[in-house]
């Protein structure tokens, strides 16, 4: 619902923006890759997102007025965050939180720190910014990421940060021109698997004006697919091959090392 | 050289995987043991999701357990009767056990139970085996005699009902205690990792008083079940076996314990026990430390999306 909401919503203004060109202003992005594979040698990656922005106001252009910030966001999932109480001496999961929707992964590439490009009252909305995640207006029957301020949801940012899942570097987008942007993505090899949406924003003065949205997959391929997929849907079967496999190399070591 | 496990979800370094697997294998050639009380520690100190290490542990020790009963069967050292029926309670076991790990991981508590487990066995058996081992370097040094111990008196086991015959070990034995030991160290393999060898052994000759002569491949021979049976319920319920990380550790292994057992032959047994069993007390003190230190960090996250780790 919400993404047909927002696709409505993107349309509005595009269908605004094709009507009032004087002030049009819009943002056009590319990725460098549709999929990336995930193989044996799989270390992570890099990729590019790069864009134009469109405007009328080419001095505003020339001055730098204008910012994109571009967020790659991977799968919803449920997280539980476990807190260790020292109990008899032994230190222990005790308490614990529970938080749904919260992006699998989530980079936020932009020339310059967040806060200079614009406030809190505006990011926190279209939760963009690590410390602008979660604090949406609760919206009765949709699940959305709501944080309760504390220890706990301190302690998810911190560590998804600390695992290179999260991540807000300035810096990350580079301006080649006064229209044209870079962004660079660094993919660790502990991405989560499947898509991931790349949205892009572009501000002026705090404002949103203009935003793209594309998105990437990232896939298994090959062996690392089929294993995956296998231990997945055909545990049982995959369970049997592995043990054949155990069998096997411990009848072929017994065979090659009783001849030597 | 890095290479990515489809399972864990993570890169890691194939040769030192490798040469975990060829130190163990070594370790286990040597000491006959099956090694799997030491790897899954190994893995789990290298960073392997706890629940990825004890699963993919349970299939590289069905390669490890078949190898060795190859060369018992040759030799006509296994008890198939009583093999099969410490087989029916491990079966069952290792059903019970696969349901606990699920619930333990659920709970979040599978780490730490898990590590409990290891700091209480190896803990206790290392601390028996040293001592048992230093008392007997001891005495051979004193007088060459094997010191005969025979106890006089049956123990319960012994008078305990359902009494079926195992001509291969020369016992006439209650099943019930056979079941019984069989479950537990069938819970013992899905929890832990091991194939529980290390159990098993010393309660056949203490407990049932089976013929040491039989022993190890009687118990080399349940072991392939159990762990094999365990490795296709856990693929079926936890998506935790790692065939990539498994086939590493087996190939490791296989080449380690072909050079342990030459190594193996050249030490005392009691040189060999007292070594073991100091190696033992290291991975538990290791453990133990662990559980009592203070953690580096106090939170954990968990999503539903992380890979077979959690």
């Amino acid at each position: 619902m919400q993404k047909s909401l927002r696709l409505f919503v993107f349309a509005t203004i595009m269908m605004f923006t094709a009507i009032l060109p004087s002030k049009a202003e819009s943002l056009q992005m590319g990725i460098s890759v549709d999929q990336v594979p995930v193989s044996s040698s799989f270390d992570g990656a890099k990729i590019a997102i790069f864009g134009s922005i469109e405007t009328k106001d080419q001095a505003a252009l020339y001055r730098g007025e204008y910012d994109v910030v571009v967020r790659v966001e991977g799968a919803p999932e449920d997280v539980v965050i476990r807190k260790k109480e020292r109990i008899g001496g032994i230190w222990i999961n005790n308490q614990s939180e529970n938080y749904e929707a919260v992006p699998s992964f989530y980079s936020i590439l932009s020339a310059r720190p967040l806060n200079l490009i614009a406030n809190s009252i505006v990011l926190s909305p279209i939760s963009l910014g690590i410390n602008n995640l979660g604090k949406n207006i609760p919206v009765e029957g949709e699940k959305k990421l709501i944080m309760n301020p504390g220890e706990f949801s301190d302690a998810l940012l911190r560590l998804r940060i600390e695992q290179d899942l999260f991540s807000e570097i300035p810096g990350t987008l580079k301006q080649l021109s006064p229209s044209l942007f870079r962004a660079t993505l660094d993919i660790p090899a502990n991405v989560p698997i499947g898509e991931h949406t790349v949205t892009a924003y572009l501000f002026r003065k705090g404002e949103i004006l203009g935003t793209n949205r594309s998105s990437f997959t990232i896939e298994k391929i090959g062996f690392e697919r089929w294993i995956y997929d296998l231990a997945h849907e055909h545990g049982i079967l995959y369970g049997i091959m592995v043990v054949l496999i155990a069998i096997f190399t411990a009848w072929a070591a017994n065979a090659i090392f009783r001849k030597s | 050289m890095s290479i990515y496990l489809p399972i864990a979800e993570m890169s890691v370094n194939i040769f030192i995987l490798f040469g975990m697997g060829a130190a163990v294998g070594f370790l286990s050639g040597m000491f006959g043991v099956g090694g799997g009380f030491l790897m899954t520690p190994l893995l789990i100190f290298y960073n392997i999701p706890p629940a990825v290490a004890v699963a993919t542990e349970t299939n590289q020790i069905v390669a490890s357990s078949f190898s060795g009963a190859l060369a018992h069967f040759r030799k006509g050292t296994v008890d198939v009767k009583l093999g099969i029926m410490l087989l029916i309670g491990g079966l069952f076991g290792s059903t019970l056990g696969v349901y606990i790990f699920s619930s333990l991981r659920s709970a979040g508590q599978l780490d730490l139970i898990i590590s409990i487990l290891y700091v209480i066995f190896l803990g206790s058996i290392g601390t028996l085996m040293t001592i048992e081992s230093l008392n007997a370097i001891r005495k051979s040094k004193k007088d060459d005699a094997p010191p005969k111990r025979k106890t006089s008196h049956d123990s319960f086991i012994h008078k305990l009902p359902f009494k079926v015959r195992f001509r291969k070990s020369k016992l006439y034995l209650s099943v019930i205690p056979v079941l019984v030991l069989g479950t537990l160290v069938g819970i013992l393999a899905a929890i832990m990792g091991v194939g529980g060898g290390f159990i098993m052994v010393p309660a056949m000759i203490y407990l049932l008083r089976v013929p040491t002569n039989v022993v190890i491949g009687t118990s080399l021979f349940q072991i392939i079940f159990v762990t094999g049976y365990t490795t296709i319920i856990q693929s079926a319920t936890n998506q935790t076996v790692d065939v990539v990380l498994a086939l590493i550790l087996m190939v490791g292994g296989v080449i380690g314990a072909q050079f342990g057992a030459a190594a193996g032959h050249k030490l005392k047994g009691e040189q060999l026990r007292a070594l073991l069993g100091l190696l033992v007390l290291g991975v538990c003190i290791r453990l133990g430390y662990d559980l009592v230190a203070t953690p580096v960090d106090f939170f954990n996250i968990i999503g539903s999306l992380d890979g077979g780790g959690h």
